[in-house]
């Protein structure tokens, strides 16, 4: 691939996010009622925001390169991505949004009134930024490298670069404008050439889809026990992923909430049709790639080498400038939230605090990201979601549906869903793909009960524990907000 | 003229973040001032739930207030876990279908094999529709809620 283009499609998005978000910048300082204009945010944009800030590295590259691989079974990793949001539509996006809290370590510690809590939340939502920054950043060493020749840490230094400049300048301020640019640049990205390569294979008269079913590597396919963990993490992992609270924030109100909900599982849908094509395409006409170890690029260079000359070039172009919005958009959303719960809780809170922590952020997982070798990044990210369903996802459905959870129930919980599924990742990387057995390679399906068993068992012999406040908070967290005329 | 929602949420914003927001998402309603010296992105102390009295929520810490409220609170969750249930086995049976009937893997449909049009692009009207019942009825649930509270 020509390296100009990629060099100038990444150059091109990093502009076009920096402009953005310092042009909502102006916008919403001149209109003087930050506030009022942060909460009318139309559910279109803010649905269009969520997806912008949702669909990462492993949605963009790993669920093509997934496809190619392992055929059918991989197609479980998009159908639940987009489930998990309706997991989180069903159980989570309007009684959050009526919680009011602003962060997961708000949440949990308003709800279960204990600064302990909060402090292991925190802690637990570090750990899943960070570990979910890393295959970002894979990502877009991968993508530098395929498209430019340049060395791999190239990539993850631009991102992290970029991500720093625009988090701590201000420049994400208004946040949801650039990631909802994010969501429909990446749709382009992916659909455009996807059409023009269908239509200049239904051109040359291509055979037909003959041989998805071919197999292009030897692995074995993923047994029942897998693709239900797999599931199992997907579904519900979403809902405790720290980047995704704060959207549902700019919802006027609970009933909001879920109609933008509505809206971005609609969103996600189609964004994830196209994937599935790239997979399949790939299987049929590029299965040397998974031979070689170039699954993840198989987005990156098809276009190139199935449409080919000046309009392959800028096809190429444009899924690099995709890819590269999906790296910036998920890390930057992912080092805000992160930032907000470092400088909040560990350097008190100032502005100063807020910049170093930013930094801190993205700094941290860069360095993880430089000594690890990316695998395949939906596996790599799968794995995250595992984690967040054993810790995040316990506390939350728990903390808004059943009364009877004490602070000692969740902190019990969240540290053996933590220890669990943590151990299970680290042994799996010790042992290596081949080595590993499928309860270990995928945890969830037993981490995930593990932790609502102990958080339920430890609330139930600490029932003292349960927060006189609890009737409020249940009825504030469930009621329909009242209009705003009838109040005061 | 500022477009102002009428259902926006209890509590006053927290002064004085205009100037110190980080991230464009300030604190919102409920979340104390606390939140404000750190620009919107630290946000809170989480304080929130606990400060936020109006009189409306004394008022359903009532005993009859509370009847109808924990009755909301079942039905949503009944809901809820109703719909998932069925989207689960819906999966469930698209799963079993490719797993147990041997013939299908070789359908084809436009041109494309059906187990990947059945899991690559037919779940996904299932999802959509379990969602849009979900809002559909949970809005239901509500405003059946607010009639019996006599909350209008």
């Amino acid at each position: 691939m020509n390296p100009v283009v990629g060099v100038a499609a990444f150059v091109a998005v990093s502009l076009a996010t920096a402009v953005i978000g310092f042009y909502g910048l102006r916008i919403s300082r001149t209109t003087g009622d930050f506030y009022v204009a942060s909460r009318t945010v139309r559910p279109w944009w803010n649905a269009s925001a969520i997806g912008g800030e949702y669909l990462s590295a492993a949605s963009f590259l790993g669920v093509a390169g997934l496809i190619l691989l392992s055929g059918t079974d991989a197609l479980w990793f998009p159908v639940g991505y987009t489930a998990g949001y309706l997991m989180l539509l069903l159980f989570v996006a309007a009684p959050l949004r009526r919680s009011g809290a602003y962060t997961i370590p708000d949440f949990t510690e308003a709800r279960l009134d204990s600064r302990a809590v909060r402090r292991v939340t925190s802690f637990v939502v570090v750990v899943v930024g960070w570990l979910y920054i890393v295959p970002q950043l894979h990502g877009a060493a991968l993508a530098i490298r395929i498209t430019t020749g340049l060395p791999a840490w190239v990539g993850q230094a631009a991102v992290v670069a970029v991500v720093c400049v625009t988090v701590v300048s201000g420049g994400m301020r208004s946040i949801t404008f650039v990631q909802a640019f994010q969501y429909w640049l990446k749709l382009t990205a992916l659909a455009v050439p996807a059409l023009f390569i269908l239509f200049s294979l239904a051109g040359a008269g291509a055979p037909a889809a003959a041989g998805a079913a071919v197999n292009p590597t030897a692995l074995a396919p993923a047994g029942p026990y897998q693709n239900i963990s797999l599931l199992v993490a997907l579904l519900f992992g979403t809902l405790g992923l720290p980047h995704v609270l704060v959207r549902f924030y700019t919802n006027p109100d609970g009933q909001s909430a879920r109609r933008t909900t509505l809206i971005v599982l609609g969103l996600l849908s189609v964004f994830y049709l196209f994937p599935t094509a790239y997979g399949l395409i790939g299987r049929v006409f590029a299965p040397g790639l998974a031979k070689s170890g170039q699954a993840d690029a198989l987005v990156l260079l098809l276009p190139g080498r199935l449409v080919g000359g000046p309009a392959g070039d800028m096809l190429s172009a444009l899924v690099v400038a995709g890819a590269f919005a999906a790296f910036l958009s998920t890390t930057s959303g992912l080092v805000v939230s992160l930032a907000g719960v470092i400088s909040q809780d560990v350097l008190g809170g100032s502005v100063r605090g807020f910049r170093l922590a930013a930094v801190i952020s993205a700094v941290v997982p860069l360095g993880i990201a430089s000594m690890t070798d990316s695998t395949a990044l939906a596996g790599s990210v799968g794995l995250v979601f595992a984690f967040t369903a054993s810790t995040i996802c316990p506390v939350l459905l728990l903390g808004i549906w059943w009364r009877g959870l004490t602070d000692a129930g969740a902190i019990a919980g969240m540290l053996t869903g933590a220890v669990l599924c943590g151990g299970s990742m680290l042994a799996g990387a010790v042992l290596g793909g081949a080595g590993t057995p499928p309860w270990l390679a995928q945890p969830a399906a037993w981490t995930v009960p593990a932790a609502f068993a102990v958080m339920v068992a430890v609330s139930r012999a600490t029932r003292g524990r349960v927060p006189r406040t609890i009737t409020r908070l249940m009825t504030r967290l469930h009621t329909p907000e009242r209009p705003l005329a009838t109040e005061r | 003229m500022t477009r102002v929602r009428v259902t926006a949420p209890r509590g006053r914003p927290a002064g004085g973040a205009q100037a110190a927001g980080v991230t464009g998402h300030p604190p919102a309603g409920s979340v104390p001032a606390g939140g404000a010296a750190a620009g919107g992105a630290a946000a809170g102390s989480g304080a929130g739930l606990r400060t936020a009295v109006d009189a409306r929520e004394a008022a359903e810490e009532s005993d009859a207030g509370q009847v109808f409220v924990q009755a909301l609170i079942r039905s949503q969750l009944r809901l809820g876990i109703v719909v998932a249930a069925g989207f689960l086995l819906i999966l469930l049976a698209f799963a079993l279908l490719l797993g147990v009937v041997p013939g299908l893997a070789e359908l084809r449909i436009a041109g494309l094999p059906f187990d990947w049009v059945l899991l690559g692009a037919g779940i996904y009207p299932v999802i959509g529709l379990s969602a849009w019942l979900y809002v559909r009825t949970a809005a239901r649930n509500e405003s059946r809620y607010r009639d019996l509270a006599g909350d209008r």
